[in-house]
């Protein structure tokens, strides 16, 4: 008897001791270790913020209560679980069918324009002798480096005129006298098309990308079996970057679905209204906010219909795998007289996307009258004295205003300790999900590293405002702007990480091993000076994510603390010479930090986003 | 069944000349080799004769239509040319079929569907690889991929099949077998094959005629063992080969007609050939094949194994004579201390004569040891 517990005993003790062992050697190596830290990481900072959202939207707020018990003679109170949000939301015409529609026809128009465009563009540039190739690919990805409302804002700028909105009188009118009807200052249409060309480079990046990569023999087999440039086209070049297209699809659909800046300054005005309007609006009504929780989950369900939607399809067998062939010399196609023509327009056009916004804000900032080119003035940059006017407390020029160095430097540190966290996040995680490819836990690692791709900003802002009211030491800090920043860019940062891993094979790292090299060591002298470049993209582009955001963080802080929110107050107050001001000033600043990395590095977005 | 002839074929990317001044008739029926090392411009050659690659200058005729003249601005597109391609890396489409792989040629010729489907099924069933018809290429090996590809090139019936390294990705045993089989099939099909290698065992075994190409230079146009035996040149008679010729610099002094005195690893020796020579210089290259080097205790010449190579069949012994490494190939197992001594001779009527400074082949003879 007693030698039978001993021998349970000890058989016990056998077991804990080699599970013990398991545990300890299933850790001792690194890329377990970061993959499990990051797998639990990740889990609470999207299983939490969606729980939160969750419960924000069945849970009774003290006016919702007021106003749902005078309405509906119901006798909620604070607190209380209800399903009166849904109801109240998804029976409302107004504030949420017609908006959804609005939004998914803008998103669905924006993905064609972007495509269309980024498109062309990308088979201009990989498969035709095109003239200045350098020169287009790099000033083409401008509207993407630019803040979404930079197209926006000229387009108002521009078209504006005395008939339509608030009358200003904007670049066309005052110099030609003409006005162009409402629906092409303000609605569907300047927002479809601003929302395409501000992604238009990001379906470059990714349809150029595979067309680059791909390998030249797939379409000379078909040219050998006598198939024409058009049969080439339909059967081999586009299935095969098929893919790529939605992709970006995916990316350019949730992105519009979530854009909240450019429906404000050429949608509301002209009475279109989209989700992410309405969200805003429902969220900064008190009796009102539980629906905005309502709706960020309809926003969240779609971002993961659409992911899904995508899983599924480049999950089927037919593997798009492109393997890169020897012979790099694609014969490019002979555009031969239409060479100078093309080049022409595309000249025109990247001048409209890419340089006239810069002008354009420089001519605004100094307009005494806007659109009035003959009040021109620099007072605006230079006045050492308030400048007064109806510019409520704009304080003095903008480039001796306290407040605005202040905000500036408040985004130039948040944004660097933000690209910072998430660049070498992005590295960790692509090399924990390459070292452990293929089981489970990579493969959630990389899916929850996407989730807040999915989550719209402006909802994203208001699950932190959420969590901030229960850990209410985060309030108003840095810390949470840091926090929601990191999060939010995660996704590319990761992508970008893993991607550049993969191109790695396991044994350099082995090699290093062998000699002895800690795992420190392996990554700083060994991994990161391999795939220098794209490393340090993957710091680049949440660097300049974060110079631009506004809609992530303006319900977290107060205007004076970033630049874009400063930007967004002086729009408000209609200090339309300090807000395109301050506009040009961030434009200016984003597109010289990328051109200088670029330079210094050879990182750039397009390696960022995850193109090649 | 057309002949294809190059005349002054040059290929330019800037400075850097791909392919020099290359004259070549490929015959009609014929198994062309184009072998060399990467870089020297073979590949270069094919596609610019298959029209995926535009020259610089001269001219490409099929029989007696040109297809490319640099002079009278004529640049036939590929797909008029008619010829079959098969790639190194397969390029087989991802995201079609085996069967919508091999149809896509004959979709774009507009057969009709049931000969199509026909043609289709023979092919699966001559590359045995009917069972993958419905499967997507990346659910295939490299081997079963390769028979796709072959497949697919072969279904329009090319009467010209070019062939770039189609083998170097395949491990060696299935390397061997598809060598057999590409040999079979050139019989059965009667086309013109032009094949790119680096491997000269695959160029020794396979081809009717092989051009020996370096930097871009033909080296040597000719069937295979005359390419073996008559190395044109110093570097044709170190690539083709395996193990590689010896080659010894030596001293030579023209003794009569055809015959020469030879100074070389400390021995002095009479050189004779079967013709009369010149010699530029005193300053030679002798070169010698493995299989000349016979191993014997009365053998001439005295040195050390160096290292010995048994492979079973053949055993390769490495030799040191003074300074100079020798490679000796016997027939059988055998196995030597390393540092042990060897005797060995020089045998054969195959011993090669080469000016060094030009590296031009001057004679072919019999080298006799003096005593």
């Amino acid at each position: 008897m007693v030698q039978a517990m001993n021998k349970s005993d000890k058989k016990g003790q056998n077991r804990i001791s080699s599970l013990l062992y398991a545990v300890k050697s299933y850790f001792s190596v690194q890329a377990n270790v970061l993959i499990v830290l990051f797998a639990v990481l990740l889990l609470v900072l999207t299983v939490y913020p969606i729980y939160s959202v969750i419960r924000s939207a069945v849970t009774v707020g003290r006016m919702e209560a007021m106003r749902y018990n005078t309405l509906m003679h119901t006798k909620l109170s604070e607190g209380d679980l209800t399903i009166l949000n849904f109801r109240a939301l998804l029976t409302n015409e107004s504030t949420f069918w017609k908006p959804l529609w609005n939004s998914l026809r803008m998103s669905a128009y924006a993905s064609l324009i972007a495509i269309l465009v980024g498109g062309t563009f990308a088979f201009l540039i990989t498969r035709t002798d095109i003239h200045c190739k350098k020169f287009f690919s790099s000033v083409f990805i401008f509207p993407y480096i630019m803040p979404s409302w930079t197209l926006a804002l000229v387009w108002k700028n521009v078209f504006a005129n005395s008939g339509v909105g608030t009358g200003v009188v904007g670049m066309l009118e005052s110099l030609t006298g003409i006005c162009v009807p409402s629906w092409v200052v303000y609605g569907i249409f300047p927002c479809a098309l601003v929302m395409g060309i501000h992604y238009a480079p990001f379906a470059y990046i990714l349809i150029g990308g595979t067309l680059r990569n791909m390998d030249a023999n797939l379409e000379e087999a078909a040219t050998i079996l006598q198939a024409s440039r058009g049969r080439i086209l339909r059967k081999i070049t586009i299935p095969i970057v098929m893919p790529a297209l939605f992709s970006t699809v995916l990316l350019v659909f949730s992105s519009t679905m979530a854009s909240y800046a450019v429906p404000v300054f050429v949608g509301s005005p002209g009475n279109f209204f989209v989700l992410s309007t309405q969200l805003s609006s429902l969220y900064n009504t008190m009796a009102t906010k539980g629906q905005a929780f309502v709706m960020t989950i309809v926003l969240i369900l779609f971002g993961v219909m659409l992911l899904g939607i995508n899983l599924w399809f480049t999950g089927k067998r037919k593997s798009f795998t492109t393997v890169t062939g020897k012979s790099g010399q694609v014969s490019y196609i002979r555009l031969g007289k239409a060479n100078n023509i093309i080049a022409a327009f595309l000249v025109i056009m990247l001048f409209l996307i890419a340089i006239f916004p810069i002008i354009s804000f420089a001519l605004e900032s100094m307009c005494e009258v806007q659109g009035d080119y003959s009040t021109l003035t620099l007072k605006y940059w230079l006045s050492r004295e308030d400048i007064g006017g109806f510019a409520v407390n704009a304080g003095h020029g903008i480039l001796f205003n306290g407040m605005i160095w202040q905000a500036l430097w408040g985004s130039i540190k948040l944004s660097l300790i933000v690209s910072l966290i998430v660049g070498t996040c992005g590295i960790l995680i692509g090399y924990a999900v390459a070292r452990k490819r293929g089981t489970k836990l990579a493969g959630l690692v990389s899916g929850l590293a996407f989730f807040p791709y999915l989550v719209p900003s402006m909802a994203f802002g208001a699950i932190f405002l959420a969590v901030s009211t229960r850990l209410t030491f985060l309030r108003g800090t840095l810390m949470l702007l840091v926090i929601v920043g990191a999060v939010k860019y995660l996704p590319f940062a990761s992508r970008s990480g893993t991607n550049s891993m993969m191109q790695l094979s396991g044994e350099i790292e082995e090699a290093a091993v062998i000699v002895g090299a800690s795992w420190p060591k392996r990554m700083l002298r060994v991994l990161f000076p391999i795939q220098k470049s794209s490393f340090i993209s993957g710091y680049l582009l949440p660097f300049i994510s974060c110079m631009r955001e506004l809609s992530l963080f303006v319900l977290l802080t107060t205007s004076g603390t970033l630049i874009t929110t400063l930007l967004s107050y002086f729009d408000e107050k209609a200090v339309t010479q300090m807000s395109n001001g301050i506009n040009l000033l961030i434009v200016i600043i984003v597109l010289l930090v990328n051109f200088t990395i670029n330079r210094l590095t050879g990182a750039s977005i397009d390696k960022g986003v995850g193109g090649n | 069944m057309p002949k294809i002839t190059l005349t002054n074929v040059t290929k330019q990317w800037g400075k850097f000349i791909a392919v020099n001044d290359l004259n070549l008739e490929i015959e009609d029926g014929s198994f062309v080799t184009l072998l060399g090392s990467s870089g020297c411009g073979k590949t270069t050659t094919l596609r610019m004769i298959a029209g995926l690659e535009t020259p610089t200058k001269g001219e490409i005729r099929f029989d007696d239509r040109i297809v490319f003249s640099s002079e009278k601005n004529i640049n036939i597109p590929p797909a008029k040319r008619e010829v079959g391609f098969l790639f190194q890396n397969y390029a087989l489409w991802p995201h079609m079929t085996v069967t919508q792989n091999i149809a896509f040629g004959l979709e774009t010729l507009k057969w009709k569907k049931s000969d199509i489907s026909a043609r289709v099924a023979e092919m699966l069933r001559i590359m045995r690889i009917e069972q993958f018809a419905q499967r997507y290429p990346a659910e295939l090996s490299g081997g079963q991929q390769q028979r796709v590809a072959i497949a697919r090139t072969l279904a329009p019936k090319p009467r010209v099949l070019f062939m770039d390294e189609p083998l170097s990705n395949l491990d060696a045993k299935l390397r061997g077998e598809m060598r057999t089989e590409l040999k079979r099939l050139h019989k059965d099909t009667a086309s013109t094959f032009v094949y790119v290698t680096h491997d000269q065992l695959e160029a020794m075994t396979l081809s009717s005629k092989i051009c020996m190409m370096n930097e871009g230079v033909l080296q040597q146009y000719a069937p295979p063992l005359e390419v073996y035996n008559h190395p044109a040149n110093l570097f044709v008679a170190d690539f083709v080969g395996n193990p590689s010729m010896n080659i010894i610099q030596a001293r030579a002094k023209k003794t009569a007609p055809a015959a020469a005195e030879i100074d070389f690893l400390g021995q002095k020796a009479l050189f004779r050939a079967g013709e009369d020579f010149d010699l530029n210089s005193e300053n030679v290259s002798v070169g010698i094949r493995p299989e000349f080097l016979p191993i014997s205790p009365s053998g001439d010449i005295e040195g050390l194994a160096y290292s010995t190579l048994p492979a079973g069949m053949e055993t390769t012994v490495k030799i040191k004579v003074d300074d100079t490494i020798l490679s000796s190939v016997v027939f059988g197992a055998i196995d030597y201390e390393t540092d042990a001594p060897v005797r060995f001779s020089v045998s054969g009527s195959g011993i090669l004569l080469f000016d060094r400074s030009s590296g031009r082949n001057i004679a072919v003879g019999s080298l006799t040891v003096r005593k």
